[in-house]
């Protein structure tokens, strides 16, 4: 295990778009990291058996993480978002943890990978890129009274019940008033 | 500089309850991954965005306050997630350019 006291810098900050697209055939949702100019909403195309159109997109960035004083880097390129909860299910243990740990003045953030058509759960951000990424912000956070910590996002149900909320430019193009999202899940 | 300081000597109004804090520099963005990428701690944000995804932003990167400008309203679900999260959102009618001029002459940067 590394001794250095490592000292993190986000480098290589790579501004984009984190598209959703919903297959009409299958009702799958697939999203991706996309650096071209607007993505077209309401763009249809084929590929195999899917009839692919794009639901969502969300200005977002991709970044690496370099520690300053040992040249440690981590690539987040399979990172789609960091997801705050709005607290919608009760019972849902994401929820507890957070009404626990704000107890603690520690705040949760959960970290999301990509969805594939296949799942129904976004694929797992490694435990040791999260305890990095929690690292550098705390370390950024130098005035605060608190702490954050983020997590995984494994509720067992994905995204069909939860509504939380990614920390996303949605809908953020225009100043027009938002219209009542819908959700692409 | 404080937030206490900015509220009574150019009169921004404050919507959340909070704490006030020291001040240190000013960061003006309208996108919430801009303001993740760059920030940073103690900073004053400007912007017209006014979604809820505002708060848990500045949580993140600990911004002092949120100052939403140009008068633009700000709905009612943005302010009480910032009170839930202790999270100042300050609001002024003045443009962000008007306004970055006032605080540069205070003697906040970027």
């Amino acid at each position: 295990m590394s001794e250095c006291q490592h000292q993190w810098e986000m480098v290589n900050i790579r501004f984009g778009f984190v598209v959703f697209e919903k297959c009409y055939h299958c009702g799958g949702v697939r999203t991706y990291f996309s650096r071209e100019g607007i993505p077209i909403l309401g763009d249809k195309y084929r590929e195999g058996d899917h009839f692919w159109n794009r639901v969502e997109n969300a200005q977002s960035f991709r970044f690496d993480l370099i520690c300053r004083k040992c040249n440690d880097a981590e690539n987040f390129d399979d990172l789609m978002g960091l997801m705050y909860c709005t607290g919608c299910l009760p019972d849902c243990r994401v929820e507890v943890l957070r009404k626990k740990l704000e107890a603690e003045r520690v705040h949760i953030l959960l970290a999301c990978g990509f969805l594939s058509e296949s799942d129904a759960k976004p694929k797992q951000i490694p435990a040791r890129k999260l305890t990095k990424l929690t690292a550098y912000f705390n370390q950024r956070r130098v005035m605060a009274r608190s702490l954050m910590s983020i997590i995984p996002f494994d509720l067992e149900d994905g995204f069909s019940r939860c509504k939380g909320e990614f920390l996303h430019d949605v809908g953020m193009l225009s100043q027009e008033p938002l219209q009542i999202r819908t959700s692409p899940f | 500089m404080t937030t206490q300081d900015l509220i009574e000597k150019i009169g921004l109004k404050p919507l959340s309850r909070f704490d006030h804090r020291p001040v240190e520099g000013v960061y003006i963005s309208d996108m919430v991954s801009d303001v993740m990428a760059g920030a940073k701690s103690g900073n004053l944000w400007l912007t017209v965005q006014t979604h809820k995804s505002i708060v848990p932003a500045a949580n993140l990167v600990d911004v002092a306050a949120i100052v939403i400008t140009g008068g633009k309203e700000v709905p009612e679900e943005t302010v009480e997630l910032a009170t839930k999260y202790g999270i100042a959102i300050l609001s002024s009618p003045i443009p962000t350019f008007e306004l970055v001029g006032k605080l540069y002459a205070l003697g906040l940067g970027g």
